[in-house]
């Protein structure tokens, strides 16, 4: 009774916060560690777009590249190679990936085979992109011989991105109220109907926001291509679809080759950094803005 | 939901006699078109003196000819190319009797026969070197391809005319199956890819091996250097990023009034949106031109310490938001209790809520080690790339890079050797993968 006493008179009042000497200390080591991490994020977007931004001019992102000493040094190929990547990625990955959703939410039962699916799933979004580099190089590249091909990078691309899609559209099929399915159902509608008619449209912008968070990875990744889609592909397109099984350099590994060879003037890596940044940002603001507005919903 | 469903007056109608006919007769005809493939070139061999192409049904009868000497196929070419046409004629037939799933089973074997077929073109390829030819490869071309696709499609179609609600289901089932396939293949394909080349080398000669000189006259491949490189690059990236992201964590769960979680928890999310190339080019660009100026004349620049930053730099966001989610799901009681006992708030925060996040928290940092040991181009582009025991301001090649740099140049045993490093680290990562899946299941907790 007497120490309980002692401790509040020595604290002072009841009305007034203790403090240590130590917590003031560590008080300002938490704020210090959160300020460091916003400012890493400034230096290196600022560095990047300082030194980038002056850089891109029109003729930058409209004019072929030579690797020719002083040649073009433009990025249209490479942008145009990334769209390539990226849209046949999707046209592989997001209808796997959505399929796989609407498996997990509406017919799996809780058993060996979901634990499994689930399993590789998680599996999948931990194995490092130079490993799925490696497996596309030598099962798409070698064994099916299509060589260094935009065609091999995208098959490689979609197993890489597969769980962003399958975890972030399961995540808005399940947010659709169950009472919309249930009745449709109870006016007869056969559950195939159900799914194409209620359940994907209802879920329709957390799938965008699945397909855009994956776009960003994408558009980022650099390792799983380097083996598969090659780095000297420097060409415009001659056909439009003969160019999938052409090398294609994409603006990632396109940035990791100017930096590396050191051959073009330092601008240009800086102005494809900046350029590739910005795309990223974009992308991820957007898939950020569909998702709350879902969760809105 | 489930009675309904399965009422058969309700359930998915397998559509007008006509449709059923009309899928009936495609899926004859598809039957028909796999049985043309068999008759049209479906591989090609090339040796330094010869060019054969060979239909499939060519491949059960006859052999090739290599300067006078019958090269025979392999048996197992022959038996997959033998079961391909039975198999499709028996799927017609029960087509023909009504027998719709049995019909689609046999197209479907039909099609994995098919696709045996096409990977054990190279066999072929591998008597022919037997026999004596130099430079025997092997190509494929579409006549098994053109099989492989009707069988496919006749499956399909012959599931479809049976019913469309089971049928959709397989189909939605197929899709979900493909991630379990990837990890198969993947986890197949690099112990198929790494482990010759291991047993070649030696497996101890291969791990503990010092040195790395795969294109010498007497080539030596030893890892163990790239590993360490790995190993203390990774540890040393845990001993900076996770004091400083748990504590950043610690401010955005409990202390950071709301307008500065506006602008940190953007600034976590957008650093873990940057591309890892971009780190790379920063780190190249500032962080080892600084530490050049850092420590004159000791260094060059690129070193484990510019590994080490870069990657502490990387694993900040996975490592903030996992141990943010572990924090905010301790139960708000626990804190109470502390706070009604006299305890300060900083005083609550580490000795009490911590403590009841570490198995959270302990699962971000699992995390972080993964990505940190599995980088490759940010690391790449700043570590120097020399095989040498690895010392905090001295050039090191990590096993990721190691990989990537003589990639584009290794051949023969060099180039298996590269697999196996991968192997090595796909073994890494997979422990690392159990691991967090056995933490998460104790806790509740989610890859950020």
């Amino acid at each position: 009774m007497r120490n309980k006493e002692a401790s509040v008179h020595a604290s002072g009042s009841l009305h007034v916060r203790r403090r240590r000497p130590g917590d003031a200390a560590l008080r300002g080591v938490i704020w210090a560690c959160a300020a460091v991490t916003v400012l890493i994020l400034a230096v290196i977007i600022g560095h990047i777009l300082i030194n980038g931004l002056p850089n891109i001019t029109w003729e930058f992102l409209t004019s072929r590249y030579s690797a020719a000493k002083n040649g073009s040094k433009g990025i249209l190929p490479m942008i145009i190679n990334t769209l390539y990547v990226v849209i046949l990625t999707l046209l592989i990955a997001a209808p796997v990936g959505i399929g796989c959703a609407v498996y997990l939410t509406q017919y799996a039962r809780q058993g060996r085979l979901v634990r499994l699916i689930r399993f590789t799933t998680e599996v999948l979004s931990g194995i490092p992109s130079i490993i799925f580099g490696l497996f596309g190089y030598a099962f798409f590249c070698i064994k099916f011989q299509w060589g260094y091909s935009i065609l091999a990078g995208c098959f490689t691309m979609a197993i890489c991105i597969l769980p962003t899609i399958v975890r972030t559209t399961e995540e808005a099929l399940l947010a659709v109220p169950s009472g919309y399915l249930e009745g449709a159902m109870s006016l007869g509608a056969p559950k195939l109907r159900v799914i194409f008619t209620i359940l994907l449209p209802c879920a329709m912008p957390g799938i965008l926001t699945a397909v855009i968070l994956a776009m960003g990875r994408i558009v980022g990744e650099t390792a799983a291509l380097l083996f598969t889609v090659g780095v000297s592909g420097y060409r415009l397109p001659d056909e439009v679809f003969g160019h999938i099984m052409d090398q294609g350099c994409t603006l990632s590994l396109f940035l990791y080759n100017s930096a590396m060879n050191g051959k073009d003037p330092i601008g240009i890596p800086y102005a494809t950094a900046a350029v590739l940044l910005i795309l990223v940002f974009i992308l991820n603001r957007f898939a950020g803005l569909l998702a709350r507005r879902l969760r809105k919903q | 939901m489930k009675k309904i469903s399965q009422n058969p007056a309700l359930r998915g109608q397998s559509g007008p006699r006509r449709g059923r006919m009309l899928k009936k007769g495609l899926a004859l005809l598809l039957s028909c078109a796999g049985v043309v493939g068999l008759f049209l070139p479906a591989a090609g061999y090339t040796t330094d003196t010869t060019y054969y192409s060979v239909t499939a049904f060519g491949s059960v009868f006859s052999h090739l000819v290599y300067e006078h000497t019958a090269v025979p196929f392999p048996i197992f070419t022959k038996l997959f190319a033998l079961a391909i046409p039975m198999l499709i004629l028996a799927g017609a037939v029960l087509l023909l009797c009504r027998r719709y799933k049995p019909a689609a089973a046999c197209y479907g074997f039909g099609a994995l026969a098919a696709a045996a077929w096409m990977l054990n073109a190279d066999a072929t390829a591998a008597n022919l070197t037997e026999y004596g030819a130099r430079g025997a490869e092997s190509a494929l071309l579409p006549g098994a391809a053109l099989t492989l696709a009707a069988c496919v499609l006749a499956a399909i179609l012959a599931l479809w005319t049976d019913r469309t609600a089971e049928f959709s289901e397989t189909v939605f089932l197929l899709l979900a199956c493909v991630s379990v396939g990837s990890v198969a293949f993947i986890t197949f394909y690099m112990f198929f890819q790494g482990l010759p080349a291991i047993f070649r080398i030696g497996p101890a000669d291969f791990l503990f091996g010092t040195r790395w000189a795969p294109t010498a006259a007497e080539p030596s491949f030893g890892i163990a250097y790239m590993v360490l490189a790995s190993l203390f690059g990774t540890a040393g990236a845990i001993v900076i990023g996770v004091p400083v992201g748990l504590m950043t964590a610690v401010f955005l769960a409990e202390l950071a009034p709301r307008w500065v979680t506006a602008v940190v928890r953007p600034a976590v999310e957008l650093l873990a949106g940057i591309p890892s190339v971009i780190y790379g080019f920063f780190g190249m660009r500032v962080v080892v031109p600084l530490l050049r100026e850092l420590f004159p004349g000791k260094t060059n620049g690129d070193s484990l310490l510019a590994v080490i930053l870069i990657l502490s730099i990387m694993i900040l966001p996975t490592i903030v938001n996992v141990a943010e989610n572990a924090l905010r799901a301790v139960p708000q009681s626990y804190k109470e209790a502390s706070l009604a006992l006299g305890n300060t708030q900083i005083g609550t925060i580490f000795k009490v809520q911590i403590p009841a996040a570490r198995s959270g928290i302990l699962a971000g940092v699992i995390l972080g080690v993964g990505r940190a040991i599995g980088e490759t181009m940010a690391i790449i582009m700043v570590a120097g790339n020399i095989v040498q025991f690895p010392e905090l301001l001295g050039a090191v090649r990590p096993l990721t890079s190691g990989i990537t740099f003589e990639m584009g140049y290794a051949t023969g045993l060099h180039r298996q050797a590269l697999f196996g490093i991968g192997l090595v680290l796909f073994a890494f990562i997979m422990i690392i993968n159990i691991v967090f899946n056995l933490i998460s299941r104790k806790g509740a907790v989610r890859r950020a």
